[in-house]
């Protein structure tokens, strides 16, 4: 046995042995692993609960998103537009973008459910008789045709709605916020209420809107009949606006067609308000919890790469007579080298699933807490774990390649 | 026939601020079944020649030869196969791991080596009753005396059945009744064929070599 002459020719490191070498050299030292590893569990932990409670929150938002608000786009003209129209000055006509033929090649749109002309005048004087003194109170007057009052659709507690025919003989009939109502001592309609001395018959009461709610404090009357108050008056100039109900999706179409169905020959003028795109706010929340994630998952691989780097090279002189012993009984360089990067990709691997795990653990439990319903991509955890296996190579780099200069002899001098 | 293990004018020093010659340019021939025996004062350069000749070391002039092929000619992968499989060692400080069993500690010794995990572990059982451990072959080499730390030593060394067996002091912590358990065990492991080379200050054990070497302020001389 003794006799084998041939020189025998390479030493080997087989990967079973190689695995079972890393592990127990890990649990030899545990307490030092663990710390090791906390770097890596923070990291992977933070990255899949910001990703998950921002997914969470990001389906909360579009859960929670106002779908009356979402159906609604207002078409306004700018105040200094208005002013080189001539359209602000006092007194002025209905301009053309306002008038039945221009609403009505807006109605003519996909998507329109409904559509109109609205004016808000300045605040009047209310009365409940002619005489001075007692009950009178001052409110703003919103007028609206039928096509305007179905989309802020108020709810009526009394009376009716009033209607085109009002609407074309400008008839003196008004709706009345329940506030308003109770202020003027109104407990029923078909009793008349004066502003600024003319009479107007009370035809509903209402106690909320679904749209503009700024509507709420305000007297509403035909659309027709509050453009008499402006002729008659000589103060400011009433806001004017077309309001349109869209169908739920259609509000960005609706948005960029209107002002040209409305004024064609100078759609400039207009400017339509689109509410905030559900998928487009989705998007914008995204991008900011992502841009969040990223910052934070790099901080986290940094860490993470950081300590389980330092610890190791720390180690590698701690372990340099252990490493000495392994070249002395035939490990190679290279033996001694993956076998230390094993150890920090085995440390990154446990650390990304126990990190993932508690990630998980705080989505479902922040998403419990508020009641919402946990969101969670697998692939998040996954790739947060992955994330763990590459910063534990990575990691491993450094001491490992300092681990290959540890010669022999000058290890086991010790 | 090749001889073993040769130098040739090989020599090693040292040098942190001042030089210090450990080893002076040496020749020697170490034959197949050789029972060489290493002593001399403290510091004078014994363990040096054993890093040479065992390969942990390169020296900084002259040669080594291994089975008469320059040592400087072999790959990593071939140090490697040599120094485990080839040659055993036993350390004057041991270099036991700590955490592993006797017998784990016995198996790693042959970690790089040609046998799978289970022939692995057969042949530790063997070498630790071998070195009359049995009883202990299951414990922490933290938990044992020094005497029986060289023993599991002396049994990671041989379990291999290398053709040379290094050993720097093997019954430095013994006790009387210990040492001659360890000198009948290497006189059997030369009778079965085994090359050894022995570091010792005991003359008891000096006496058993066929060999004798002096070495004296780096200066190796044959026959003392
Ligand atoms: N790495 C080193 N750096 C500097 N000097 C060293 C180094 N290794 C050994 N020496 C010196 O070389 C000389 C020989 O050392 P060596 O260990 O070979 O002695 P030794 O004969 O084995 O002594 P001992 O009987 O005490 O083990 C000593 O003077 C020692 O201080
Ligand atoms: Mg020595």
């Amino acid at each position: 046995m003794h006799g084998d002459s041939a020189v025998p020719t390479r030493s080997r490191f087989r990967p079973r042995d190689l695995f079972s070498e890393a592990v127990l050299s890990l649990l030899a030292h545990s307490g030092r692993s663990a710390l090791t590893a906390a770097g890596i569990v923070l990291g992977c932990a933070a990255f899949v609960a910001t990703m998950g409670i921002s997914a969470t929150l990001s389906r909360q938002v579009s859960a929670s998103f106002d779908i009356a608000r979402a159906t609604q786009v207002v078409v306004h003209q700018p105040a200094d537009e208005a002013r080189k129209s001539g359209a602000a000055t006092v007194g002025s006509p209905v301009p053309l973008w306002q008038r039945p033929t221009a609403v009505d090649r807006l109605r003519r749109l996909n998507g329109v459910d409904s559509a109109g002309p609205r004016m808000t005048l300045p605040e009047r004087t209310l009365a409940r008789t002619l005489s001075t003194g007692g009950s009178d109170t001052q409110a703003k007057i919103v007028g609206v045709d039928a096509g305007a009052l179905a989309v802020i659709e108020p709810h009526l507690i009394r009376g009716r709605y009033f209607d085109r025919f009002h609407d074309r003989t400008a008839a003196p009939v008004v709706l009345l916020p329940a506030n308003l109502a109770r202020v003027l001592n109104i407990d029923r309609v078909g009793v008349a209420i004066f502003v600024d001395d003319r009479p107007y018959t009370v035809i509903g009461v209402f106690d909320d809107v679904t749209r503009e709610t700024a509507t709420m404090g305000s007297v509403v009357m035909p659309f027709s009949t509050a453009q008499l108050l402006v002729a008659g008056s000589a103060t400011v100039p009433p806001e004017r606006a077309v309001l349109i109900e869209v169908r739920p999706g259609a509000a960005h179409p609706i948005g960029n067609q209107a002002p040209l169905a409305l004024l064609p020959e100078a759609s400039g003028q207009l400017e339509s308000i689109a509410p905030p795109d559900p998928l487009t706010l989705r998007r914008a929340v995204e991008e900011n919890v992502t841009m969040l994630v990223l910052v934070v998952s790099f901080i986290a691989l940094g860490v993470g790469t950081f300590s389980i780097a330092t610890a190791a090279t720390a180690g590698v002189t701690a372990r340099a007579a252990e490493i000495g012993l392994r070249r002395a009984i035939g490990a190679r360089p290279r033996h001694i080298f993956v076998q230390l990067l094993t150890e920090t990709t085995l440390l990154g691997t446990v650390g990304g699933i126990v990190g993932s795990a508690l990630g998980i653990v705080a989505v479902v439990a922040v998403a419990l807490s508020n009641g919402w319903e946990p969101i969670l991509d697998v692939r998040t955890a996954a790739l947060a774990a992955a994330g763990g296996v590459v910063t534990g190579l990575i990691a491993g780099l450094l001491p490992g390649w300092r681990a290959t200069r540890v010669q022999p002899v000058a290890a086991l001098r010790q | 026939m090749t001889a073993v293990l040769s130098l040739r004018q090989a020599g090693r020093s040292y040098d942190d601020g001042h030089v210090v010659r450990a080893l002076r340019p040496t020749d020697l021939t170490i034959e197949r079944g050789d029972y060489i025996t290493v002593t001399g004062p403290s510091g004078s350069g014994k363990s040096t020649l054993l890093n040479l000749i065992g390969l942990l070391d390169r020296p900084d002039v002259g040669t080594c030869h291994i089975l008469g092929r320059d040592a400087s000619s072999f790959s990593e992968a071939e140090r490697g196969a040599l120094r485990g499989e080839m040659f055993g060692f036993v350390f004057q400080a041991f270099h036991l791991v700590p955490g592993r069993s006797a017998v784990e500690n016995v198996e790693l010794g042959m970690l790089y080596g040609r046998h799978p995990a289970r022939r692995r572990r057969a042949l530790a059982r063997e070498a630790i009753i071998r070195v009359r451990l049995a009883h202990r072959a299951d414990s922490d080499p933290r938990t044992m005396s020094g005497g029986e730390r060289q023993r599991v030593a002396l049994a990671r060394a041989v379990a291999g059945d290398p053709v040379v067996l290094f050993c720097d002091e093997p019954t430095g912590n013994l006790d009387g009744a210990n040492t001659e358990n360890v000198l009948e065990l290497l006189r059997q492991l030369h009778g079965e064929g085994m090359t050894l080379v022995v570091v010792t200050h005991d003359s008891k054990v000096a006496a058993q070599g066929t060999r004798r070497l002096r070495v004296d302020d780096g200066v190796v001389r044959e026959g003392a």
